[in-house]
């Protein structure tokens, strides 16, 4: 029975595209999984993730499904609404090892039907700094019970979270706008982009304090002005 | 529609600079805010004249004050601290310095009357354990070669030139410094425990060219032959002198070549000599039963002794300098609770005090006040624990009647003017400082209410900050039950957990300070309120154990469990911890959740938001109408970490990372970057300062978070149920100024525009909105929409958003804010040798009128315009009529 039934080989395509160039080290890595399904601090084998290069994010995930004595220790720790602990055991290429654990609701985890996401966080050198697991979802629960069908095969999603670049002060595309104008102006090309009423905002103001002036001093002319707009409609 | 769209454009621009310009008018100088200045620890002290002592203290500055008033004359904020410190002060026609550190001394001349700078000059030379003295208008330097030799130079002091270059002199006998002393120019040691020991002394300024004697004599012939540790220590008096300690009382010997001489009185160690006239008075302090003892020996003549009253807020007192004319003395003192005083001589009067210790505040808390007694007993009135109306009605009625009797007696006038107002501009600002003396400040005026010593307790170190925690656990909104606050340091000897829990208002404390029996790893003040409304602290101990303050919040610690969390920072292993809480064996034990290990970088910055903010707005309105919401997680912290890197020299990363769950939210790198870094973190943004050594400059750059156009859990935030991880948005600008500190304002809402804080190297408090460091990413238009600036990469620090406007302050080391209850201010207290305090109102004052604003005038607008509407109406209808009758 203890043979590895699933093999899961998954290109993950978004760091391919996005941050992959930016570690220099690559490496080789090895996450051993190990979980608690009773609240206590006594840890189960549940898989074991091989990275096969963490700039392209290529990795083999190996999860054995569920025992049915799991199951049901999963199950009544989803209604007692206590955390399912993880064990992530970091073994590098220079057989150092480090732990992470990482937690979630048993039930939220047993409502998805063991959808869970793992993320890896790498510092700019490459280094894992933590893994961490979580289950996708709106809401929390306060403990459900589950049917026991649905927590047969963890669907584990991994994803290798890279350290962005910072911003940097954009002084090149400043200077080239402020560029761009003064050469413009020089051209004498220097076209009034403003609105038409920022333009002629000193003439209509004027006009309209007139208009105003006259139409309160003249009720009768305002009424008729009034009604010949009307009709103009 | 294209007309609207171009008035608005014009409105947004109006605002947007009109809000940048915050300025103040000439007459609204100290009127919201005051202005306290300090000079720290005094190190050496001079009297000059009968009008001014001129002081050194030991955060380098220099200054003279006034002594009629105790106020600063002119002040000197000399080079930063630390390594630099005052070595030298020496008062005459001028005042000379010797100040610096680290192989680099400078000696400077400053003027008596107004502290001009005279002179100047720079030294390099060693610098460990060296010695300085003035001698003649030469400066001397010794540097004593344990064991071995003494090299003594001289300067000229006004130009720094080298007369004789240096001169070497064996002395094998100097072994331990600290039982050497410079008697003016005689470099003298002890040798031996006790009084067996000999006396070495030697004239380091040679007269000529002869070699400088040196002098042996046995202690024992001194000062006799009694059981006791013999000690040394420097004595000022008219001859090169020195004092021989042994069981706490000093013997005066005097060194004039061969001749040695030793006075028959013993003296307090902490005496001091005062020369006037022919008399030599010697003054000693000693503090007996709250009473100050002032012993005066009269040299050749004999003792006086006289008791003072003391204050219980002042610590241990030690004379520094004092001066005479005629029978009138003053005397100055410096407490072990940094006290500066001056005393009136022979009565013993107090003439006035320096809280010196508010130089270096580790610990800021603002306090709102209780409401006046006349309020409270109205809520009482309506606050009663029956339905049954009898009762109500009694309860009412009595509270009427006492209502009615103190209007009556006219008692409500004389109670304590410490009462609320109505927009909550007045409170208490709780500040503790590091040597352990707790202050509440008036912020209206900046008076000290009250003031505690804290006996033996010291600041925890975090992140290279020195802190001491203060925290509410019941505020003053519950009559007739005080306000709690508690204050957590540790111990200074053993370094286990000390609490202090007091009422602010009144400063009194029913428990005293509580010494705990272990190391504090972290605190957190749990949200849940008793019956008492008291909220409880729970303490992770050092050796991972659960503590409840006070234990009787044991039940609801334990009901209240499930939902509480907690991280560390350990800044020694790079690694932040979470943990949760179990209940086991009748125990609340802690269950290790997560954790984010950073290897080699060093954490420099930890952020979180302000427990009391609240965002009013969750989202942002777009363009196209549609909203794009605000990741607002308040389990989020933000912090910085630097590494060093081969190839990049250092680089700084930002992980915005939840609290709860652990998970990194983001991360960002920035290589080539180094500290010092400041984090704000505040809303849904994170902004962060750093140094870029690629391109010299210090940089500021942002972060912001949105959730999208959906918003997950719209009812209650829950790190737990995370569906996408924000979309994050960030942008770098240049900063033209080194800041020293960062912070983001807090109203009461959160409706008010969001301004940063920055505190910068010249002295200015700088506010920036935040609007202009906001990222401009593709949900904001770019051109004059949106309420927008367009992106300059370069930020304006206009000088009329200085809130200090030409108040510099020296040595900014905080700033902290809190909100009013007026939503449009911000209470600001700058901290740093200078004590500052302000309101601002980041969106202008739109919920207040201004304080010159006419009422008379808008009356008699208003009833002017009725009675002309009724007269026009009048006229009108004659007129209608008269045109009906045509």
């Amino acid at each position: 029975m203890a043979k590895v039934l699933s093999i899961i080989v998954l290109i993950n395509l978004l760091f391919l595209k996005a941050n992959a160039s930016q570690i220099e080290y690559d490496g080789y890595i090895n996450i051993r999984l190990e979980h608690s399904l009773d609240g206590s601090d006594i840890y189960t084998d549940r898989g074991n993730i091989t990275i096969q290069s963490l700039r392209s994010g290529v990795y083999t995930l190996q999860q054995k499904p569920l025992s049915i004595e799991d199951r049901n220790k999963l199950r009544v720790l989803a209604a007692d609404n206590k955390f399912y602990q993880l064990k992530a055991t970091v073994i590098s290429n220079e057989d150092h090892e480090e732990e992470f654990k990482s937690y979630v609701k048993a039930c939220m985890l047993a409502e998805s039907e063991m959808t869970d996401q793992l993320s890896i966080s790498l510092d700019y050198t490459g280094r894992i700094i933590t893994v961490s697991m979580g289950v996708a979802s709106t809401s929390t629960c306060e403990g459900a019970l589950v049917p026991i069908d649905y927590l047969k095969q963890f669907v584990t999603s991994v994803h290798i979270r890279h350290s962005a670049t910072g911003p940097t002060p954009d002084t090149a595309s400043y200077i080239e706008k402020l560029e761009r104008e003064r050469e413009a102006k020089e051209r004498g090309e220097v076209k009034d982009n403003r609105p038409f009423l920022a333009k002629y905002w000193m003439y209509i103001v004027p006009v309209v304090i007139i208009m105003l002036v006259t139409t309160a001093t003249n009720p009768e002319g305002g009424n008729a002005g009034g009604g010949s707009g009307g009709g103009g409609h | 529609m294209a007309l609207i769209q171009s008035i608005l454009n014009i409105l947004t621009i109006l605002i947007a600079f009109s809000k940048l310009s915050l300025c103040l008018y000439e007459d609204q100088i100290g009127k919201f805010d005051w202005k306290q200045s300090y000079i720290g620890k005094v190190k050496f002290a001079s009297f000059d004249s009968v009008k001014r002592i001129i002081v050194a203290t030991e955060e380098n500055v220099i200054a003279a004050i006034n002594i009629k008033s105790g106020q600063i004359l002119w002040r000197h904020v000399l080079e930063d601290q630390p390594g630099n410190t005052v070595e030298l002060l020496d008062v005459d026609k001028e005042v000379v310095t010797v100040t610096g550190g680290e192989n680099t001394f400078y000696v400077r001349g400053w003027e008596l009357n107004n502290g001009v700078l005279l002179w100047e000059w720079c030294l390099h030379t060693e610098a460990t354990n060296a010695k300085w003295g003035i001698y003649k208008d030469k400066l001397i330097h010794i540097v004593p070669v344990l064991n071995s030799h003494l090299e003594v130079t001289e300067y000229e002091v006004h130009t720094g030139q080298n007369r004789g270059a240096s001169s070497q002199i064996s002395t094998p006998w100097v072994i331990d410094l600290s039982k050497c002393v410079l008697a003016e120019t005689y470099w003298s040691c002890i040798s031996g425990e006790d009084s067996t020991g000999i006396l070495y002394y030697l004239n380091v300024v040679s007269n000529g060219n002869e070699a400088s004697k040196i002098y042996k004599k046995n202690i024992d012939l001194l000062i006799g032959n009694v059981p006791g540790k013999v000690g040394i220590l420097p004595f000022k008096y008219t001859e090169p002198s020195l004092l021989l300690t042994r069981n706490n009382v000093g013997r005066l010997v005097t060194l004039n070549e061969d001749n040695i001489d030793v006075l028959e009185n013993s003296f307090p160690l902490n005496s001091i000599t005062i020369v006037n006239g022919d008399q030599r008075l010697v003054l000693g302090l000693t503090l007996k039963d709250q009473n100050l003892v002032i012993k005066t020996t009269e040299i050749g003549i004999g003792e006086n002794v006289v008791e003072a009253e003391y204050s219980e807020n002042l610590g241990n007192p030690e004379p520094i300098v004092g001066i005479c004319r005629g029978t009138a003395c003053r005397l100055l003192i410096l407490t072990s609770d940094n006290v500066l005083c001056l005393l009136q001589l022979p009565n013993g009067k107090m003439l006035w005090k320096r809280e010196e210790s508010l130089s270096n505040i580790v610990g800021i808390e603002f306090v709102e006040l209780p409401v006046s007694e006349l309020d409270a007993s109205i809520e009482r009135e309506f606050q009663t624990n029956s339905n049954d109306i009898l009762s109500m009605l009694y309860n009412r009625v009595v509270t009427q009647m006492k209502q009615l009797t103190t209007f009556l007696s006219g008692k409500q006038i004389t109670s304590n003017k410490l009462v609320r107002d109505e927009f909550g501009l007045h409170k208490l600002i709780l500040a503790v400082t590091k040597v352990g003396k707790l202050f509440a400040i008036d912020t209206l005026t900046g008076d000290i209410i009250w003031s505690k010593i804290l006996d033996g307790i010291a600041p925890f170190t975090m992140i290279k900050n020195e802190i001491i925690l203060i925290y509410e656990q019941r505020n003053a909104r519950y009559p007739p039950l005080t306000a709690e606050y508690v204050l957590i340091g540790r111990e200074s000897a053993t370094s286990k957990g000390m609490l202090y829990r007091f009422d602010p208002i009144s400063g009194s404390s029913k428990y005293g300070i509580e010494k705990l029996p272990y190391e504090i790893k972290q605190v957190m003040l749990v949200p849940y309120e008793d019956e008492n409304r008291l909220k409880s602290l729970l303490i992770l101990s050092k050796d991972d154990t659960v503590h409840v303050y006070p234990n009787s919040a044991d039940i609801i610690i334990k009901e209240s469990l499930a939902s509480l969390y907690l991280y560390t920072v350990n800044t020694e292993a790079s690694k932040l911890n979470g943990y949760s809480f179990i209940a086991r064996e009748n125990e609340v034990k802690p269950v290790s959740t997560w954790k984010i290990s950073f290897g080699q970088a060093e954490i420099v910055a930890v952020s979180a938001r302000p427990s009391i903010e609240r965002v009013h707005s969750q989202g942002r309105v777009l363009a196209d109408r549609s909203v794009l919401y605000k990741y607002v997680n308040p389990n989020l912290i933000a912090l910085a970490t630097l590494s060093e890197d081969p190839l990049h020299k250092h680089v700084l990363s930002v992980y915005l990372v939840d609290g709860i769950t652990g998970l990194v939210i983001h991360s960002a790198n920035h290589k080539r970057a180094k500290g010092p870094v400041h984090l704000v973190h505040s809303e849904n943004w994170v902004v962060y300062s750093y140094f870029s050594e690629r391109f010299r400059r210090v940089e500021i750059a942002s972060i912001e978070l949105y959730e999208g156009v959906r918003q997950s859990n719209s009812t209650a935030f829950s790190s737990h149920a995370l569906s996408q991880l924000p979309q994050v948005e960030t942008l770098a600008c240049i900063l033209p100024a080194t800041p020293l500190v960062m912070v983001a304002t807090l109203t009461e809402r959160g409706i008010t525009n969001k301004h940063l804080l920055i505190a910068l190297s010249n002295g200015a408090v700088n506010e920036l909105p935040w609007i202009v460091l906001e990222p401009r990413g593709p949900h904001i238009l770019p051109g004059p929409d949106e309420n927008s600036i367009p992106y300059m990469p370069e930020l304006p620090l206009v000088s009329e958003a200085t809130i200090n406007y030409n108040q510099s302050l020296a040595r900014i080391k905080g700033i902290s804010v809190s909100a009013a209850r007026l939503e449009s201010t911000t209470l600001v207290f700058v901290h740093g040798l200078d004590l500052f305090y302000t309101r601002v109102t980041p969106s202008k004052t739109f919920d207040m009128l201004k304080e010159d604003f006419d009422h008379w005038l808008i009356v008699m607008v208003l009833v002017g315009l009725i009675v002309s509407s009724y007269i026009t109406k009048q006229l009108a209808s004659r007129k209608a009529l008269k045109q009906a009758w045509k």
